[in-house]
C-alpha cells in the first residue's frame, strides 16, 4: 500500500465553517470527479463527493460518497453512505451504510454500520460492523502495555493449573468426554 | 471439546426429496437441536440449535431465530439466523436481513443485504480468474 499521510490527519475544520451535523438530504456542497479526471493526494471534504476517474490516496468526506462504474480508486474511503458501482481498492469506513453494487468490487477492510453487498459484486477483506464508526478519529490507541492484563493472568494461573489435574486420572471422568 | 459423530444417512422422517433437484433435505426444526458433525449428501435447513460441524454436498439454510455455532461448508448458504464459526461456500453466501454472521467466510459470491451483521473477514474465491463475467 502506498497510501502515505503526510502529517496532516485531522480534516481543517475552523468556526466559520458550518458543523457536520447538518442533515444530510440531497447533496451539499459536493464535488464529482468525472471519469477523466484524477485526483491523487488526500482530499478532505465537507459535504458529498462522486468520483468517476482515477483516484489515489485519501478521500474523507462529511457527506457521502459514490464511486461510479468507470472508476477506479486505490484510496481509503470515509465517508456517511458510501456507495460503491466501480473498482475500489483500499480501506473504507462508512459511518452509515456501504453498499457495494453488482457491478462494484471492493477490495480492503471495512468499518461500517451497515453493510450491503448486492449479488454478483466483488468483495474481499475484514468486515467490522458497529453501531457509529467514528470516521474521522484515528483508530484507538492500544492500552498501555504490561500493566493490566498481567495480573490477572497471573491470578488465574493457579486456578487453571489446578483445574486438569482432577480429570486427568484416567478413565474416571466418564460424564465429560475429553479428547 | 470433543463432538460426537452423528451419522445421518437416512432420516426417514425428515429426508424428504426435494422436488426441484432431486436432492435429500435435512430439515430440523425450532426446537431441535444438533451438536456434532453432520456430513449430509443434500440440502441441511438448521433451526434451533446447532453446535459442531455441517458439511453438505447441497446448499445449508439457517432459519431465523436459529442459533449456530459450527464450522459450515456447502453449495449456497443462507443466513437468516445467527451465526458463528468458519463458513465456506462454494458458490454462495446470501446473509438476510436479520441475518448475524460472526466468524470468517469463503465464497464465490456474496450477497448481503441491508440489516444484516457481519464481523469477520470475507474471502471471495476465483473471482480474479473468472472468465465468463458476473
Amino acid at each position: 500500500m502506498s497510501t502515505r499521510a503526510p502529517g496532516a490527519r485531522v480534516p481543517g475544520k475552523t468556526a466559520d465553517q458550518p458543523p457536520p451535523e447538518t442533515p444530510t438530504t440531497g447533496r451539499r456542497g459536493g464535488i464529482t470527479l468525472g471519469p477523466r479526471d484524477r485526483l491523487i493526494g488526500e482530499l478532505h471534504i465537507d459535504g458529498d463527493v462522486r468520483l468517476g476517474g482515477t483516484v489515489q490516496g485519501e478521500i474523507h468526506a462529511t457527506g457521502d460518497v459514490e464511486v461510479d462504474d468507470e472508476a477506479k480508486v486505490n484510496a481509503s474511503l470515509a465517508g456517511g453512505d458510501i456507495n460503491i458501482r466501480g473498482s475500489v481498492s483500499g480501506p473504507v469506513i462508512a459511518r452509515k451504510r456501504l453498499v457495494v453494487a453488482r457491478s462494484g468490487s471492493l477490495i480492503g477492510d471495512v468499518r461500517v454500520a451497515r453493510l450491503v453487498i448486492q449479488d454478483g459484486a466483488t468483495f474481499s477483506g475484514n468486515v467490522s460492523m458497529g453501531p457509529q464508526p467514528d470516521a474521522f478519529t484515528p483508530a484507538p490507541e492500544p492500552a498501555p502495555a504490561g500493566a493490566a492484563p498481567e495480573p490477572v493472568a497471573a491470578a488465574q494461573a493457579p486456578d487453571m493449573a489446578a483445574e486438569p489435574q482432577p480429570t486427568r486420572t484416567d478413565g474416571k471422568a466418564k460424564g465429560k468426554p475429553k479428547r | 471439546m470433543d463432538v460426537q459423530e452423528a451419522v445421518a444417512e437416512s432420516t426417514p422422517a425428515e429426508a424428504a426429496q426435494d422436488k426441484k433437484d432431486g436432492l435429500r433435505r435435512f430439515t430440523m426444526g425450532p426446537n431441535d437441536s444438533l451438536e456434532g458433525k453432520l456430513t449430509y449428501d443434500g440440502h441441511v435447513h438448521v433451526d434451533g440449535r446447532a453446535e459442531g460441524e455441517l458439511r453438505v454436498s447441497g446448499n445449508i439454510e439457517v432459519a431465523s431465530g436459529a442459533k449456530v455455532k459450527a464450522f459450515l461448508e456447502a453449495s449456497n448458504v443462507t443466513i437468516k439466523g445467527d451465526v458463528e464459526g468458519t463458513l465456506n461456500a462454494r458458490d454462495k453466501l446470501v446473509l438476510g436481513k436479520n441475518a448475524k454472521m460472526s466468524g470468517d467466510v469463503t465464497v464465490r459470491r456474496l450477497q448481503i443485504e441491508d440489516g444484516a451483521s457481519l464481523n469477520g473477514h470475507v474471502r471471495m474465491g476465483d473471482f480474479e480468474h473468472q472468465g465468463s463475467g458476473g
